[in-house]
């Protein structure tokens, strides 16, 4: 009897919706359908899986189980598939992290679009017709909360406006699994509809189909087409060409800082499209000397590179170093922000040499400590980044002594190497056999 | 498969979730450690003020814009004009939506870090826009131009006058 009271009550509640959104009637683009949603829905498949390939990428690229480099130590089993971070291609995490930041730029209109396509779902009425959907909604908020909270922290981050509650390493590394977690269930529950959506229209059609006739797709199981469609006042084609004119102007803003020469000019809109000139050291600075609180003085005569492992400790002045046999590589700096420059022509002394100086011929790591405090005040690197030939403790660039900024008296240079384990300003190498 | 009558779903459904659920809890414990409300007010309110700020935001202004141009029909059978306000409107307003902190010179830390002026972002974004809307308007005259066999605004194209009189 109760239970027939109950039931009637909740039929009366899900026919009678609030007013506003909560009615399906409230949604009345022509366009929104389970077709466009789903074009949406693949580009952020194959665009998320590649964001999140390349975001794991990078933590790799750090050797995180080296030393003090791991920025999220307490990581468990979420650095499972850790590797050693090779120094070949010399451009590699050029490549990987340029890919990283600027497609995650250029799909932000993509997401977009696709939460857009979705948004009458929000206001589904009843909003619980069964304790599935009630835990699935609570799975689609970790989604929708965890991709805006990974963009918004990455768009942040690049553009050094330090917000966010916390290091950009652990918010960006730990939220990207949480939304991961998300993310492949709403995958795996989708996946068939998508597939199928694709298949109900044909992508030239729609290409070749104006505003004249453009008309609302069929009524689908999953309502998200409008029973009360306004006059479409775009075509389908519209959207995705709206859609893609974003992220094309987006890329083209953007994708300079990453890609270098002349290309950096049209970056206009990126953190670092500007040039700072045309000099032997004019190519992107990642923090200044001032910043980090490196003074001249600390960098002038009195400066010494103390090199530690062996029985003795030999310290090196910047004379000392230049009268050992001097090498040359060309080598980008790529930063985690995902702009990095073109290869420049670094000269100093190899880091094979520094070690046997050292007393230690086959190290096993080194730990590279800087003039400069703070997090990247230090880093350690691996064997195969020690003994590569093209690893230097540079004191030149493009054959002009190292300025300030890029780390006089002398720096690391390491094929491959994140930007921020190229130490500069090296104060002290210590080499573990 | 069956059904679980009590759940609504078949069980996969919830063995998934559950699963998807452990994978985020493990992750949101270490995520949550330094400051657990900060961290959540950013993640649970990135998902609302997307839903209940952004997509209000754009979607009233679209409806105003459509409303002015519907009061304000251009000659012929050319109607769609509305996108070519709405496609420069958009694009800009995304750029500044990505690139506000340097727009607006927010950063502190911008110039030192970098030793670049941060002074130039205002002025590319409004060369930028002002770009797109001159090509809008370029690409608008020419289908006008296209339609009426004449100027975009020539007073003696019937169709207006037609027009202006049954208003």
């Amino acid at each position: 009897m109760r239970r027939a009271i109950w039931r009637t009550r909740w039929r009366w509640m899900e026919e009678h919706p609030p007013p506003g959104p909560f009615r399906r009637g409230f949604w009345r683009s022509p366009l929104r359908g389970p077709w466009l949603t789903a074009v949406f829905g693949f580009a952020l498949l194959i665009g998320i899986s590649v964001l999140f390939v390349t975001g794991l990428l990078s933590y790799a690229a750090y050797n995180p189980d080296l030393g003090a480099n791991d920025l999220t130590p307490d990581k468990g089993v979420l650095g499972f598939y850790l590797f050693d971070w090779p120094t070949d291609p010399v451009w590699l995490y050029r490549a990987t992290q340029g890919v990283h930041v600027t497609l995650g730029l250029v799909l932000i209109p993509v997401l977009l679009a696709k939460l857009w396509s979705v948004i009458p779902k929000l206001f589904d009425w009843p909003p619980s017709r069964s304790a599935a959907q009630v835990v699935e909604r609570l799975s689609l908020l970790l989604l929708v909360g965890g991709a805006v909270f990974e963009f918004v922290t990455g768009i942040l981050n690049i553009q050094m406006f330090y917000v966010f509650p916390g290091s950009f390493y652990t918010l960006h590394f730990y939220g990207a699994w949480v939304f991961m977690a998300a993310f492949v269930v709403h995958v795996a529950f989708r996946l068939g509809r998508m597939s199928s959506a694709l298949r109900s229209r044909n992508l030239r059609e729609e290409l070749l189909t104006d505003l004249a006739h453009t008309r609302t797709e069929p009524p689908d199981p999953d309502q998200l087409v409008s029973p009360n469609p306004a006059e479409p006042t775009i075509s389908r084609r519209g959207v995705l060409g709206l859609v893609g004119a974003s992220s094309l102007t987006l890329f083209v803003l953007t994708a300079g800082q990453s890609i270098g020469g002349p290309l950096r000019r049209i970056a206009l809109l990126a953190p670092r499209g500007q040039e700072l000139g045309n000099g032997a050291n004019d190519f992107q600075v990642n923090k200044t000397a001032a910043h980090v609180g490196v003074t001249p003085e600390q960098t002038g005569p009195a400066w010494r590179l103390t090199l530690r492992g062996g029985q003795t400790s030999p310290t090196l002045s910047r004379e000392d170093l230049l009268a050992m046999p001097q090498h040359t590589a060309q080598l980008p700096i790529a930063c985690v922000e995902g702009w990095s420059t073109t290869d420049q022509v670094w000269t100093g002394v190899r880091m094979r040499d520094l070690a046997a100086l050292a007393g230690v011929p086959e190290p096993v790591t080194v730990f590279v400590e800087s003039l400069e405090d703070g997090t990247f005040g230090s880093a350690t690197l691996r064997q195969n980044q020690i003994l590569d030939d093209r690893s230097l403790l540079a004191l030149s660039v493009n054959g002009a002594d190292l300025s300030l900024d890029h780390g006089f008296p002398a720096r690391v240079i390491v094929p491959a190497n994140p930007g921020v384990h190229n130490t500069k300003w090296v104060a002290r190498m210590t080499f573990e056999a | 498969m069956n059904r679980l009558r009590w759940y609504g779903a078949n069980p996969l459904h919830l063995l998934a979730l559950v699963a998807s659920f452990a994978l985020a809890g493990y992750a949101a414990t270490r995520l949550l450690v330094d400051d657990p409300w900060g961290v959540a007010l950013w993640f649970i309110g990135a998902a609302v003020v997307h839903d209940l700020v952004l997509f209000p935001l754009y979607a009233i202004a679209d409806r105003s814009v459509q409303g002015i141009v519907r009061r304000r029909p251009l000659p012929t059978a050319f109607r769609p004009w509305v996108n070519y306000l709405r496609a420069p409107a958009l694009l800009s307003g995304l750029l500044f939506l990505v690139w506000s902190p340097l727009i607006l010179r927010l950063p502190d830390d911008y110039e030192s870090i970098t030793a670049l002026p941060i002074s130039p972002y205002l002025g590319h974004w409004l060369l930028v826009t002002g770009t797109l809307f001159a090509i809008s308007a370029i690409a608008l005259a020419v289908q006008l131009r296209r339609h009426t066999g004449s100027g975009p605004y020539s007073p003696v194209s019937p169709s207006i006058r037609s027009r202006s009189r049954s208003r």
